[in-house]
């Protein structure tokens, strides 16, 4: 078999194109025309009157989070399983901080409760009967009547008798949801935008970066608190609109870190490369740009996530989330009244909430350590 | 004026401890520098010359470095074996250093004037600030700054990369030193500044009096400074003796190889074939024996050859067993650098 | 089919500098200011000058990396400053690049084989599996291993690295390299390696190559004619045999005077030149060498040592650049800050502003001498204006009222110098004169 040489590329029979796709894309792509095709199929024909698929219901906030799931798999169990010598490298680093790993797999628990829990146990139901047991094992005093806790309600039930266990899976599902959707969207704006602000600076295109720029700083300044009261008092408190405003008004940091790091990038002569060989702005985003900025943006991410899950937490407690959605902090807000005496309705909760995340800062942490390039060996000649 | 050489460097072997092993830096180095004189020690990179300079006055990383053999005796101190604290009385007292990259010798807020002053206070120089202010000016102006006066209080980023090298020197030599260490101090400048620095550097060896250990890559810098010279090449000394001798009579296969690396003059450029030796695994026998057209067997078992004295010189010597007993010297051709076509051209009419 | 492959006519490449909310221009940093050239096929032409001379940035305007401010590039007889994006494209399978710093000249995260099939990916050569053949041979060919396509940039050495950046540049089949410093960050036995793959590829495929390098003496090694540059400008452009042995402009040979022989026994570098380079932004008006220049041309009126004379006019510039530190110059004489100073003090101070301008106690034209006498007074004395106005009446040198234009010299190839300005007309040197360019 002849070796193909660079000499045998007919380029007449060569098209010049600009867009390029590869396979994986291809396939992700064609996953997402798949969901969106059966969102109008549930909203428009079915008009969301019933389950669409086996006793499922999917909502709005579903639709975002299988979203996002798909968006995960691609961009971050992919790309890991495709390099075995990246994941090690990594993994061995970053396993050196041991509390980070404790905190890794307590994460990864919660991910794991959180999305198939809701799945096998039925949602927290109301029972009057049942009112403010303690959890299992232990012995309280309310208002007169000394119960003991059983196994029937593991972790006690609060004022209306619902099962505190129950309320707290169902609240990890949320806090996945509002922590990952939210994240996956501002990383995927804010990194997108970031990079091609970056760009546009290097290729001459200035205004571009400066309009970009602009925006990100009004967005900056934003009263995304408000417009989101203004939303609940007009359509009522829905998650997924809750979701929507975090996702879509808090990519600003994101964009000005990857901006910051994708400048730095570009200067270099790779970007350089690459344009002289024809390609053109995007290509050079997301070939180069992004990849090499993924210093920036995971650490973004790491951050994001506990922000958004407290902010969500906060908003519950306020009384502003959905009512139909058994947020973490909604269960906090409703123990208040009984703090002294049912401690466990607002305290069980409020750890989990506390330990997610405290969790996800130490692997951020973790994760940066293991990433800084200043704790890479340099390679060849010169000092010596 | 005594005959012993100022600086005197015994078998030094500084290595480095790494994740990936041991890097033997500098791994068996002999030379001597006099007073008065410019030694060269010149090599690629790998070939230890920056480690050995920064050995004398332990300036590299102690760990993960170590100096693991040898002495380096200074006007009958041995240097090596004294406390930080001792060596930091010598460091910018007697023995100075310059380094490549004028951009980082400098801090950038504070005024070249009070970088300067800082070198000459920590010194303990006995002088009021006034009289410190006139020495820090005269300096500058020795060092070729003009209006030195006004640009004392200038701050560094309104220098050039020349200006800055010059001020860098300036710092150097504010203790009148009797040793500077010069480590590529020209190989980040234009060819043209170039040419002023190290004008500079020879009236100010004369005028002060002092030794100059001038670290370089660039056989033809050596040539216009240096009185003797030392060849490394991955940790060892390959040649070493007087400028001409070396020169005109380069006697190591490897000085050879670089000389007829040399691009510019005419059809003769050559190549090295091979590639550096790995640092942590150096390969048995001759370090450039695996690259040497000349080796023999012999070359690549045992111990690096010892320096045996070429053409009849005992000054000029060259660690290759050809120069030995056993071997006949007149295999390796001869090649000298008399009549080498050389770059610069003679039209100009200069001096 | 002409012999011409690459024609650049007059480009410039400015920079505006701006202030103000309406980024209102202030300044142009004048990086490329009117160059012309030629390059034939299977030619190298080296383009030399020291740092902020603008010929990395004549490199990337030529590739219209930078967009040109001014001026033409013919590729083939083809003026590529009017293409589309489409055409554009298609040029860029022409002309490629290669790169100082092998360090940075490769993405880390992709293998070397991603690196080099890169520009193939781009122009939609597919398979995949087709792209990693090509860029295995390629390897084969630049020296180096197939198997090296799995590796990753940080594993190669800065030599292995460049021998990669040539077979990426290789790999769309291109008639013309631009090779912006190739070897300048390798160690000398590694260069002669880069060098002579260089020159076998070259002869191999019939390549064209625009060298850019600050090092005389690679120059000298790999390229048929060189282009001085100094400040924006081309001052000499002549074969590379010409240039090392007769060079015509004081520039060149400054700069040849400067490089370091291997011969110890002929010692002495100097390039004669004093200052620094003027900034890019702020050129001088007239010739851009002036400043410097060790031959500066006296104006009629005077006739003095030539040296002292290069003194005079230092002293000018810097009456012009910075202007003079007088505070400086009376602490230098130990004067107070409000002490009026004696005669003797004037007169010190005077033989210190010579000093520092390396001018004479006396010059040897009377007229000259009295005149720069009564300028350095009145300068002392805080008159600056006058004594600048004095000094320029009489010292004005022609260089600084032209910009001279590349003119043939005797040697007969073209410098830009008015030494040669009365030269009869010379044959063909390759360099496209003002007069006969177009539009």
């Amino acid at each position: 078999m002849a070796t193909d040489s660079f000499e045998n590329i007919d380029w007449d029979d060569q098209e010049v194109s600009t867009i390029n796709v590869s396979r994986t894309t291809f396939v992700e792509l064609g996953l997402f025309a798949l969901l969106l095709g059966a969102f109008l199929y549930d909203y428009l024909i079915i008009q969301n009157e019933g389950p669409l698929v086996a006793n499922w219901d999917v909502l709005s906030t579903d639709w975002l989070f299988i979203a996002t799931l798909i968006t995960m798999f691609f961009h971050i169990v992919l790309p890991l399983y495709q390099n075995p010598r990246m994941r090690r490298f990594y993994w061995n680093r970053f396993k050196k901080n041991q509390i980070a790993v404790l905190a890794g797999v307590f994460l990864v628990f919660i991910f794991v409760v959180g999305v198939v829990g809701p799945i096998v146990m039925d949602p927290p139901e109301v029972r009057f009967t049942n009112r403010i047991v303690p959890p299992a094992g232990i012995t309280a005093t309310i208002g007169g009547a000394t119960k003991t806790g059983t196994m029937a309600a593991p972790l006690g039930t609060d004022a209306k008798g619902r099962s505190i266990l129950k309320l707290v899976v169902y609240g990890m599902r949320v806090s996945m949801q509002v922590g990952l959707i939210a994240t996956t969207f501002t990383v995927v704006i804010g990194a997108l935008v970031g990079a091609v602000a970056a760009l546009a600076t290097a290729i001459d295109v200035g205004w571009l970066d400066e309009v970009l720029m602009r925006y990100v700083d009004i967005q900056a300044v934003f009263p995304s608190f408000l417009l989101l009261l203004l939303l609940v008092y007009l359509f009522g408190a829905q998650l997924w609109i809750i979701i929507m405003v975090y996702s879509l008004l808090s990519w600003e940091g994101v964009a000005r870190t990857v901006r910051g790091e994708a400048l730095q990038r570009s200067s270099e002569a790779y970007v350089t490369a690459a344009l002289a060989s024809g390609a053109n702005m995007m290509y050079v985003v997301r070939r180069h740009l992004i990849p090499n900025s993924a210093n920036s943006i995971i650490i973004s991410a790491t951050v994001s996530i506990p922000g958004f899950i407290l902010g969500e937490a906060g908003l519950a407690f306020l009384g502003f989330s959905d009512p139909t959605v058994f947020s973490w902090g909604r269960t906090i807000s409703n123990g208040q009244t009984n703090l002294s005496q049912a401690w466990w309705i607002s305290t069980i909760p409020g750890i989990f909430l506390f330990l997610t995340v405290l969790s996800f800062y130490y692997v951020g942490e973790a994760l940066r350590d293991a990433m800084d390039p200043r704790q890479q060996v340099d390679s060849g000649g010169g000092g010596l | 004026m005594s005959t012993e050489p100022l600086l005197t460097v015994e078998g030094l072997k500084t290595h480095f401890h790494t994740e990936d092993g041991t890097v033997k830096a500098v791994d068996g180095v002999d030379f001597d520098v006099r007073r008065g004189e410019t030694v060269a020690i010149v090599g690629e990179s790998g070939s230890g010359k920056t480690v050995t300079s920064e050995s004398v006055t332990k300036i590299i990383d102690i760990p993960p470095g170590e100096i693991v053999e040898g002495s380096v005796t200074f006007d009958g101190m041995e240097l090596s074996s004294m406390s930080s604290q001792e060596l930091q009385s010598i460091r910018g007292e007697r023995i100075s250093h310059i380094f490549q990259n004028p951009q980082n010798g400098l801090n950038p807020v504070y005024t070249v004037g009070r970088q300067i002053a800082e070198v000459l206070k920590i010194h303990k120089d006995g002088l009021s600030k006034r009289e410190r202010r006139r020495k820090v000016v005269d300096l500058l102006d020795r060092t070729g700054i003009p209006e030195a006066s006004a640009r004392v209080d200038d701050y560094p980023h309104e220098f050039s990369g020349g200006m800055k090298q010059r001020v860098l020197i300036a710092m150097a030599l504010a203790r009148d030193p009797d040793l500077l260490i010069a480590d590529e101090p020209t190989t980040a400048l234009d060819v043209t500044i170039q040419a002023q620095i190290l004008q500079l550097l020879e009236e100010l060896q004369d005028d002060f009096d002092m030794s100059i250990i001038f670290v370089t890559h660039d056989l033809g810098v050596v040539s216009e400074i240096a009185d003797r010279v030392v060849v490394m090449y991955s940790g060892k000394v390959m040649e070493r003796g007087d400028i001409e001798s070396v020169f005109q009579n380069p006697s190591h296969p490897y000085t050879q190889a670089l000389i007829e690396c040399l691009p510019g003059r005419g059809d003769s450029m050559r190549r090295i074939e091979g590639s550096l030796p790995d640092p942590t695994d150096p390969p048995e026998g001759c370090r450039f024996s695996p690259r040497c057209e000349y080796a023999t067997d012999g070359c690549k078992a045992g111990d690096q050859p010892p320096m045996y004295p070429t053409d009849g010189d005992e000054t000029h010597t060259a660690s290759c067993v050809y120069y030995g007993p056993e071997h006949d010297a007149g295999v390796i051709e001869e090649i000298g650098v008399g009549d080498q076509q050389s770059t610069r051209a003679d039209g100009g009419e200069r001096q | 089919m002409s012999e011409t492959l690459l024609e650049v006519r007059n480009l410039k490449k400015h920079f505006p500098i701006t202030q103000g909310l309406f980024n209102r221009e202030v300044a142009r940093v004048r990086a490329v200011d009117g160059i012309s050239f030629t390059v034939e096929r299977g030619e190298t032409v080296g383009l030399v000058g020291e740092s902020g001379c603008g010929k990395s940035t004549a490199a990337e305007a030529i590739l219209r990396l930078e967009e040109p401010t001014d001026g033409s590039v013919l590729f083939d007889d083809q003026d590529i400053t009017t293409y589309d994006d489409q055409e554009l494209k298609g040029f860029r399978r022409e002309a490629q690049m290669i790169f100082q710093n092998p360090d940075s000249s490769f993405d880390p995260r992709m293998t070397v084989g991603e690196s080099i099939a890169e520009p193939l990916e781009i122009h939609g050569v597919g398979p995949r599996s087709r792209r990693e053949e090509i860029a295995r041979d390629l390897l084969d060919r630049v020296g180096l291993n197939a198997d090296d396509a799995d590796r990753y940039p940080h594993e190669l050495s800065g030599g292995q690295k460049q021998r990669v950046a040539l077979a990426r540049a290789l790999v769309v089949n291109p008639r013309m390299i631009v090779a912006d410093e190739p070897v300048s960050a390798l160690d000398v036995s590694v260069q002669a390696d880069v060098i002579s793959l260089l020159k076998d590829i070259q002869a191999e495929f019939d390549l064209s190559i625009l060298f850019i390098s600050h090092d005389m003496s690679v120059v000298r090694e790999m390229c048929d004619r060189v282009a001085v540059m100094y400040l924006g400008e081309i001052v000499e452009l002549a074969d590379t045999e010409t240039i090392f042995e007769n060079p015509q402009h004081p520039y060149t040979k400054a700069l040849l005077s400067a490089i370091p022989t291997l011969d110890p026994t002929r010692r002495g570098i100097d390039s004669g030149l004093t200052g620094e380079v003027p900034e890019p932004s702020n050129p001088p008006a007239g010739c851009n060498f002036y400043t410097r220049c060790p031959e500066v041309i006296q104006p009629d009126a005077i006739d003095v040592d030539q040296a002292a004379y290069r003194g005079v006019m230092d002293l000018r510039v810097t009456l012009k650049r910075q202007g003079i530190e007088l505070d400086g110059l009376r602490e230098f004489v130990g004067l107070d800050d409000d002490q009026t100073p004696s005669e003797t003090d004037i007169a010190d101070m005077c033989s210190e502003l010579r000093r520092e301008h390396d001018i004479p106690d006396r010059l040897d034209d009377r007229e000259a001498e009295s005149t720069l006498s009564e300028a350095l007074d009145q300068i002392v004395r805080e008159e600056i204006t006058d004594g600048v106005e004095q000094l320029g009446e009489l010292f004005e040198s022609p260089c600084e009222r032209t910009n001279p234009a590349p003119r043939p010299t005797s040697a007969g190839h073209a410098a830009a110098c008015l030494h040669y300005d009365d030269e009869p007309v010379e044959a063909d040197t390759g360099w496209v004169p003002e007069a006969a360019q177009g539009d």
